[in-house]
């Protein structure tokens, strides 16, 4: 899939623009802060309904726009899909109403008819690779979940809805097993809650198990060639209740095919449930699930978040990335669109050749930069190459290709 | 503390306001000069509605509806059926189904659902009169009408666990397409809960 046009208003720093990809390969130079991960962040945001950054939507309104009379930002795209093109708008508004003051209402559209943002799904997939991906090894597991849950969620939309009831049925149960710890009422209130928990968490689990696996294949063959085939690179799922093996090797992700599965993990989640209920109702929390699930990164057998290098634990986030292009495609029967946020600058030459050439393979990639250096002649002559100045494009070269 | 700007009641009245649910220090102001500047018996009819409000709306000793008598026009009404009771979360809820002209039975109303987040748990619910109700005798059937969410379900799942020894009969209301909705643009669980919902033609 591919994004043709894209249109923002009053998005970050772009007040207005307007632009139309031609090419599968599109550069983004500029200097610092000038807008550039503010574009990635708009496509982004048209696969998932959600910013990567940490923030509120309401950081999204151009500064400027705030103090007009109805103040909101627009993300409007069209994207192709084989051989239809779609039409998706985001439109973050400013409400004066509420309690605590202004507050945004997000309102997503999709060939004109509002939709949910679960809807969104599945109609634009993107692969967003930053500098920080490195924390994917050296972060918190809950960066690894997150991870996880976004891909996931783009592959299909049941995970996302698995994964959102389950959430909610955990915050709703931790709260009764604090009240139930608090002032001892009846536990049989347990008993809905539980049964949301296992039969969602129980779906939650198989998917995650069955995307590392296939995950695990595919970055291991690809940090092979990266690391110039002296490490080994393993992912291993981390499940926060032992479950029990997969009856056969699972292939891929087809859930359909899961459902012995997912009730085999749904009865080991149950029974350990029962075996923590006194000391869930002691504590007051929600002690087992896929909220306190992990993912292992291994290089010859050795945890990479203790023993890796950086430039190692840089090559394993990478070349999980780079998995991920793949079993999206694999999954869905699209490549999805690749951003590159600035990652070129921090890898060296071999690595940064071996990223470029997936990039190639793919519908389309835009990829920024504050140096264009970086890129090699050939490179740069069959992309579009774009500058970006203070939330302002500018066609910089047409390449030298086909049409060029 | 430096002087008052506007004279007593004014403030008072923009405090009371702000206290309700949905109404900012802004709305509260432009609410309270608005009765300022209306006509008189404006602001006097909305004095005594308050009151009244107050003064002559009881819950139903019977089904905890709100009412201006107790026990409530519904349940005093003998050509009713008695013996069928619908449950519901809000006494606007009884107004949906009455709409329907199509419920011959009489209501129930919680006063909310169970939600540990929100800190309601069954005992701060009309549970226990409901149970009451029924080891009366005479209760052919309790109809769970919460909203079909996950609160919704845990308080009927609740119920049912409760109701299951007292010999009564527990119904949930079908769940399905809303009428003047497109199948195509469903979304699976709908679809699927429709499914399982169907009936014969
Ligand atoms: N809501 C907003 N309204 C206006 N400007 C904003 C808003 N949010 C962020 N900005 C500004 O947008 C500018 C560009 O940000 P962006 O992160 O896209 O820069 P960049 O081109 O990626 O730079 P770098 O090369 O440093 O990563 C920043 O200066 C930031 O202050
Ligand atoms: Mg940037």
């Amino acid at each position: 899939m591919r994004l043709k046009r894209l249109t923002l208003v009053n998005f970050r720093n772009y007040s207005r623009l307007e632009i139309a990809f031609d090419r599968p390969l599109i550069v983004l130079q500029g200097d610092n802060a000038q807008g550039k991960s503010n574009l990635l962040e708009a496509i982004y945001m048209l696969a998932t309904s959600k910013s990567p950054r940490a923030g509120s939507d309401r950081d999204l309104l151009n500064w400027f726009a705030e103090s007009d009379i109805q103040p909101y930002a627009r993300i409007d795209a069209e994207v192709e899909r084989g051989s239809r093109t779609e039409r998706i708008e985001i439109t973050v508004l400013k409400t004066n109403g509420g309690t605590n003051g202004p507050a945004v209402r997000k309102q997503i559209r999709i060939n004109g008819v509002n939709r949910r943002a679960l809807d969104l799904l599945g109609h634009l997939n993107v692969v967003l690779f930053v500098p920080q991906d490195v924390e994917l090894v050296d972060g918190s597991p809950s960066v690894r979940r997150r991870y996880l849950d976004i891909m996931l969620c783009q592959i299909n939309p049941r995970y996302c809805r698995a994964l959102s009831e389950y959430s909610h049925a955990v915050v709703q149960r931790s709260h009764l097993l604090r009240r139930l710890r608090e002032r001892p009422g009846d536990p049989a209130q347990l008993a809905y809650w539980d049964e949301m928990l296992t039969t969602r968490g129980s779906e939650v689990i198989a998917w995650r198990r069955r995307a590392v696996i296939a995950l695990d294949q595919l970055a291991s063959a690809i940090h092979h060639e990266l690391a110039n085939g002296s490490e080994l690179l393993r992912l291993k799922y981390q499940p926060s209740l032992p479950i029990p093996e997969a009856l056969q090797p699972p292939l891929g992700l087809d859930m359909a095919v899961a459902q012995e599965e997912i009730a085999q993990i749904q009865a080991a989640f149950a029974e350990r449930l029962a075996r923590l209920r006194p000391a869930e109702l002691h504590q007051g929390a929600c002690l087992v699930g896929p909220h306190r699930d992990d993912l292992r990164f291994l290089v010859n057998g050795r945890d990479l978040q203790t023993y890796g290098s950086r430039g190692q634990q840089r090559t394993a986030a990478l070349s999980l990335k780079m998995a991920e292009t793949r079993l999206m495609h694999a999954e869905t029967g699209e490549h999805p669109v690749l951003l590159l946020d600035d990652v070129l600058s921090e890898l060296d030459a071999k690595r940064r050749e071996c990223l470029l050439e997936a990039v190639n393979g793919v519908e389309q990639a835009i990829l920024t930069t504050t140096d264009l250096t970086l890129f090699s002649a050939d490179f740069l002559a069959q992309a579009d190459s774009l500058r970006v100045t203070e939330g302002c494009i500018q066609r910089l070269n047409v390449g030298s290709g086909p049409d060029g | 503390m430096g002087s008052r700007v506007l004279p007593e009641p004014v403030e008072r009245l923009i405090e009371e306001f702000s206290r309700l649910p949905g109404i900012g220090p802004k709305t509260a102001s432009r609410l309270a000069f608005f009765l300022l500047r209306a006509p008189k018996d404006q602001a006097a009819q909305l004095a005594e509605a308050l009151q009244q409000l107050r003064e002559r709306i009881t819950f139903c000793e019977i089904c905890y509806n709100i009412s201006e008598t107790s026990p409530c026009p519904v349940c005093a009404d003998d050509t009713r059926d008695h013996g069928l009771i619908c449950v519901v979360e809000e006494p606007l809820d009884v107004v949906a189904v009455e709409r329907t002209r199509e419920f011959h039975g009489v209501y129930h109303v919680l006063h909310g659902v169970i939600s540990p987040v929100d800190g309601v748990g069954p005992e701060d619910l009309k549970i226990e009169p409901l149970l009451e109700r029924i080891r009366q005798g005479g209760v052919r059937e309790v109809i769970v009408a919460t909203n079909p969410n996950m609160e919704g379900e845990a308080t009927a799942m609740y119920l049912a666990r409760l109701l299951a020894p007292l010999g009564v009969r527990a119904t949930r209301l079908a769940r399905g397409l809303p009428m003047g909705s497109d199948l195509e643009y469903a979304d699976e669980i709908t679809l699927l809960r429709a499914l399982e919902g169907r009936r014969e033609i």
